[in-house]
């Protein structure tokens, strides 16, 4: 019995680091050195824990939870993802002092969600995990101190997401009915054959719709510009990183399931797949605000992450766990930058970048580097990303969608380099000052900004990583 | 009254009724009422397979239970997020809520 409980660790320490922020929630004095250090301690011991717990293999619950390598690369992008949030939130001045603790005891909620969401094989499982990070995220999102935007970004982002879990309970119903059973190595079994019927079909794609959600794929993307603006900038980093990456690893675990036969099935992710990445990209262009920017930026990747996983082989789905991957670090990069930027905790417009290289040389080059890695310019991380999803999709004979993604590759670096000549080329009005960094920071950017570089040029070990776990998938 | 298609018809009508009334309802409450709908009907449709198809664990029952477990938790949040738009905007008219734009 104690063998098993050793496969849950990862997820017992987030429910610990949870239990320790209620605790600290109920004290009377606020006092956020003290919050921000014991997340920071605790969050960077997670990262430790799920690297131990990396090679661990098993089933628990039933069979309703399985821990394999692809799970558990993913537990430990997210605890990453996490550990890297926490660390921005040096100055948390978006939100009350009194209410830090709630907030990373949110944080580390939604990351046991999302820990256990990455391990369900079963339908209830990843109904009550999908909710249990959503929920956390709701909360997080009207805490920002302000002038009504949060709620009003709160409130949409719950009606869309209530609408979009509903949408999926429904596809899960349908499942139900047309296969018998609700875990998904049965469904597999069962589903390849069934898969020309009508309700089979409906049923898997109502299903993917909570996915989508999660993601922000069209048509389920409107809520993240507002999202992502109304939100305090660290949770707004949170949303952008870490449940992006969820999302894609159960988005993998649901398509895998069709077993790659499904004409239906792949038309449907290419035409989403082209219109989020085709939509992003043009509205991008008219953002003045960074924040809502980087959420078309990020209804973008979601299409390019889709051409990876619609590909349905071994090379795609490592190539889009590979991306997702690139894709947590370039995009932490760039909200390090806004967090630091606007360290009062108010939304950066694009244009406050000005004069940003001579204010912190060493921020504007992080911000260059993370932006052109977005635009997929090599040596950066972001480029083999790309490179690797467009190989798998060719391999499956998609031309057309890699042209297209091609094409919206190229518009996207239209508004990409707005932001650099934003922070490089333009001089601000009135004389800016300094923008002092601590040395934590510092090293923070700079193992950021070589990681992009590293992982960029010398791929190899990283991919052979994601091979792996896409092995573990199939 | 005793098949499937009709239990099926009915979860697919009160789905329709709760896609239309998130579209149709300006008031906070009245689109949350709406989801609960469309929770409902995924709900039926679990109980109607369960009943006719796959009897056997009683898997479906299960469903519905946590649905509506789950469906009073996000209830909650809903409400207490829509106190709160309601103290700021003075209104939870949803139409009142279009600060964010672009």
């Amino acid at each position: 019995m104690m063998n098993l409980w050793t496969l849950f660790i990862p997820e017992l320490y987030c429910l610990l680091m949870a239990v320790v922020f209620f605790g600290l929630a109920m004290s009377a004095s606020p006092n956020p050195r003290r919050d921000y250090f014991a997340a920071l301690f605790m969050a960077g011991v997670g990262v430790v824990v799920a690297l131990a717990c990396v090679r661990l293999e098993g089933t628990l619950f039933f069979e309703a939870y399985r821990v394999d390598l692809f799970s558990q690369v993913f537990k430990v992008m997210l605890a990453m993802g996490f550990f890297l949030v926490v660390c921005l939130c040096t100055e948390l001045n978006g939100i009350e002092e009194r209410h830090h603790p709630e907030f990373y005891l949110f944080l580390s909620t939604c990351t046991l969600a999302m820990m256990m969401l990455v391990s369900s094989v079963e339908l209830l499982t990843i109904y009550v995990a999908l909710e249990l990070s959503s929920y956390s995220l709701y909360i997080l999102v009207p805490l920002r101190r302000g002038d009504g935007i949060d709620v009003e970004a709160g409130i949409k982002y719950l009606m869309v997401g209530a609408c979009a879990s509903a949408v999926m309970l429904f596809g899960l119903s349908y499942i139900f009915g047309v296969t018998h059973t609700t875990y998904l190595v049965e469904i597999v079994q069962v589903l390849p054959s069934v898969i020309g019927t009508p309700a089979a079909i409906v049923g898997l794609l109502l299903m993917l719709c909570g996915f989508f959600f999660k993601l922000a794929v069209f048509p389920f993307h409107f809520w993240a510009p507002d999202v992502y603006q109304g939100a305090a900038n660290q949770v707004t980093a949170y949303i952008a990183t870490a449940s992006k990456v969820a999302a894609v690893a159960i988005i993998m675990r649901v398509v895998a399931l069709s077993g790659g036969n499904s004409k239906y099935l792949v038309d449907v992710l290419v035409t989403l797949s082209i219109a989020s990445m085709t939509l992003g990209n043009l509205v991008a262009i008219v953002q003045k605000d960074m924040k809502r920017l980087l959420a078309y930026s990020s209804i973008s990747h979601a299409g390019y992450v889709l051409i990876g996983i619609l590909s349905m082989s071994a090379s795609g789905y490592a190539s889009a766990i590979f991306y997702a991957l690139a894709y947590l670090v370039m995009n932490l990069c760039c909200f390090l930058v806004v967090v630091k930027v606007a360290h009062d905790g108010s939304d950066l417009k694009i244009a406050q970048l000005a004069g940003l290289h001579r204010r912190s040389p060493l921020l504007a080059m992080a911000l260059m580097l993370a932006v052109f890695g977005l635009a997929g310019i090599p040596p950066t991380i972001g480029f083999t990303g790309k490179f690797l999803v467009f190989a798998a999709a060719m391999e499956k004979g998609y031309v057309t969608l890699v042209i297209i993604a091609m094409i919206n590759a190229t518009i996207s670096l239209y508004y990409y380099i707005l932001v650099v000549k934003a922070a490089y080329l333009m001089e601000s009005d009135e004389e800016l000052p300094g923008l002092p960094v601590s040395i934590p920071t510092k090293v923070l950017t700079v193992v950021l900004v070589t990681v992009m570089v590293v992982f960029g040029v010398f791929p190899h070990h990283l991919l052979e990583v994601a091979r792996a776990a896409a092995r573990a998938l199939m | 009254m005793n098949s499937l298609t009709t239990y099926l018809f009915l979860a697919a009508l009160l789905f329709s009724l709760g896609i239309f009334g998130v579209f149709q309802r300006r008031s906070l409450i009245g689109m949350l009422i709406a989801i609960e709908l469309m929770l409902n009907g995924a709900s039926i449709n679990f109980m109607a397979f369960n009943r006719f198809l796959a009897p056997d664990p009683i898997v479906g029952q299960i469903y519905t239970l946590f649905i509506m477990g789950i469906a009073a938790a996000e209830a909650a949040i809903a409400l207490s997020i829509i106190v709160a738009v309601f103290r700021r905007l003075g209104s939870i008219n949803i139409e009142r809520a279009q600060e964010l734009r672009g």
